[in-house]
């Protein structure tokens, strides 16, 4: 018998449905007199999005009220342009979710498991039963679905959470610090198999990390949430680009166009021939700035490049300005 | 094996994760799909050996007299003497006490003190169940499990009992004892599961859920015991949890416990106690399962 591996799948067709995957507005949550969100105002788009902030900035409680187990306290909240609270059941079938923790039934094997859960979500048993394998291979488990999850590595138990999560064929995945306890090999794999979510199986992703990088690997946007507020949202080439900024390179004239820059109010960091400008009201407005500076100065321009900053760079900043 | 691979013709195919475009069923299918794999659990169905034995233990306990008695009715052609030597159907709970006891401390415990424990609850409630509907779910697989012994042997003995000649007479006598089979087995499974769930749902360990039902029934049936001894009103009966449910029992059957103060407490007060109990452990066992934090 000849082994033939099969060639990868093609990207299945993205479902209709809204743009919008969560749209909050003014959503505030208090447990008891602790506030833990005072203004939530983001909206996530199609694809991995990643839901960033410090341990404690209520990552978990946003999550619980996406899944509709915590009502807000004020604001308005959509997902998939469903109230969690008022058609959590109904939204609930078209969400899977992959909780923080590693404790799952130790005795219970992962396929019964994914099983029990893709069944919970209204699959018919046989259905459940083949999507169970089918989600347990597709996240590298098909040859250890039979073993007990209580004899399984972190890393295998967070790939069970991942399966029993997308077994179903949901909309949106929720997963909740995914990487947790993984080594780098193991994160690795784990952010290849989310990305593959959303660009082989079409599911749209919610990830809760505190890991900018994996974020910034991973996901094509972010909500950035500290102090009870978000602070920034949106695709991640457009936090990106507010920290905007242009790199300068020229032959000669570096001094002098660096005046020119700072009377026009920009601020100019100078490394030998290469000038980091930053400043203006958008990037548009910084490029007719630094037009209207090297017509001035006549400086020759060697090199033009826009610049832009890391999540790190992004996060620190808004969480700085926030704090 | 059927004949043999053709040489290029092999193939292992992969059908690889696929967009799920069938049937999807609602929130019944969702209930029972608890319901179902509850109950696979507490009987240790897919579970190793050792997770077996007391299940097995308790079904053995509550089905062996049954077995029993047939046995026993069916050698025995007096009818006299076979009346004179079985127990009544409402008389059967004595032998079946142990094995109830046993499920309820076990039950329920395992079912939802491990559900904390895994962080299964969390995987519950993000599904289209609700709290509500998740404590429907179990609440509904405790009472299975607990008919399991409380209505299974009697029913054992009735069915048994009618074919060998020696039950009801009639089909009208048939489904009168068929009913308060039912009823008497239902009542006692309520309370029972009831305090099962109650109890397991202030803690996450198991054991501790098991310990406190246990202590439960033994201290409130020992003290209630002490009290009426000691001059206290037969009233006080509605307070022993042990015997309660099977003083219920008797009065649907019509009969008297025998030598207990219990008989002389009015029906409706024995009613009245059970529903108390019932509605009051499970009030316990929602208000409880509503404070869950379950997304950490």
């Amino acid at each position: 018998m000849t082994p033939v591996h099969p060639s990868p799948a093609p990207p299945l067709p993205v479902p209709p449905g809204p743009p919008a995957v969560v749209e909050a507005t003014g959503v505030a949550k208090a447990w008891g007199t602790t506030a833990v969100h005072t203004d939530l105002t983001f909206t996530v788009g199609r694809g991995v999005t990643g839901l960033l902030g410090p341990t404690g900035s209520g990552k978990t409680t946003l999550i619980g009220m996406i899944l509709g187990l915590h009502a807000p306290d004020a604001g308005r909240l959509r997902v998939l342009g469903l109230d969690p609270i008022g058609a959590g059941p109904e939204l609930r079938a078209r969400i899977g979710y992959a909780p923080e923790h590693h404790r799952l039934p130790p005795d219970v094997r992962a396929h019964d498991l994914v099983k029990h859960i893709a069944a919970l979500h209204g699959l018919p048993l046989r259905e459940a039963t083949t999507r169970a394998s089918d989600a347990l291979w597709a996240v590298g488990l098909g040859e250890e679905r039979h073993r007990p999850i209580g004899t399984m590595s972190t890393g295998q138990r967070q790939r069970v959470k991942l399966a029993q999560a997308i077994a179903h064929d949901p909309r949106l995945v929720l997963l909740d610090e995914p990487t947790d306890g993984l080594d780098p090999v193991q994160r690795d794999d784990m952010l290849e198999l989310i990305r593959r979510c959303s660009t082989d199986y079409a599911i749209d992703v919610l990830v809760s990390s505190h890991h900018l990088e994996e974020v910034e690997r991973t996901c094509d946007g972010a909500v950035i949430i500290a102090e009870g507020r978000v602070v920034a949202s949106g695709p991640l080439t457009e936090l990106r680009g507010a920290a905007h900024g242009v790199v300068v390179e020229v032959d000669e004239g570096a001094d002098a166009l660096a005046a020119e820059l700072v009377r026009r109010g920009c601020t100019v960091g100078a490394d030998g021939r290469r000038l980091l400008v930053q400043g203006g009201a958008s990037p548009e407005h910084l490029a007719d700035l630094l037009r209207d500076a090297l017509a001035d100065s006549g400086v020759p321009v060697r090199r033009l490049q826009p610049r832009s900053a890391s999540l790190e760079e992004v996060f620190l900043g808004v969480a700085g300005g926030a704090s | 094996m059927n004949g043999s691979p053709t040489d290029g013709d092999a193939r292992i195919l992969e059908r690889g994760y696929r967009r799920y475009e069938g049937e999807r069923r609602g929130l019944s299918h969702s209930i029972w799909t608890v319901v179902l794999h509850s109950v696979q659990r507490v009987l240790g169905i897919k579970r190793t050996i050792w997770q077996k034995i007391v299940p097995a233990g308790a079904v053995a306990m509550a089905y062996i007299p049954a077995i029993v008695f047939v046995g026993v009715a069916a050698l025995i052609d007096d009818v006299g003497v076979v009346d004179d030597i079985l127990p009544t159907y409402a008389e059967y709970y004595g032998f079946v006490t142990a094995a109830i006891l046993v499920f309820s401390a076990f039950v329920a415990p395992e079912l939802l003190c491990t559900d904390r424990r895994t962080g299964m609850v969390g995987l519950y409630l993000s599904s289209p169940l609700d709290r509500d509907r998740y404590l429907l779910a179990k609440a509904g697989a405790v009472g299975l499990i607990l008919s399991l012994v409380t209505v299974g042997p009697v029913l054992l003995l009735l069915v048994s009992f009618v074919f060998e000649g020696s039950g009801p007479d009639g089909p009208l006598d048939v489904l009168s004892a068929l009913g308060r089979i039912l009823l008497g087995g239902l009542g006692i499974s309520a309370l029972h599961g009831a305090l099962s769930l109650g109890v397991s749902s202030c803690t996450d360990r198991k054991a501790v859920a098991s310990a406190a039902i246990v202590v439960l029934l033994l201290v409130s049936g020992v003290l209630v015991d002490s009290l009426v001894e000691a001059g206290g009103p037969p009233e006080l009966y509605a307070f022993h949890l042990p015997l309660l449910p099977f003083a219920l029992v008797y009065r649907i059957w019509g009969e008297q416990v025998g030598g207990e103060q219990i008989d002389q407490v009015a029906t409706w007060l024995i009613v009245l106690a059970n529903l108390a109990w019932t509605l009051g452990f499970a009030a316990l066992a929602r208000v409880n399962v509503h404070r869950l934090q379950v997304t950490r």
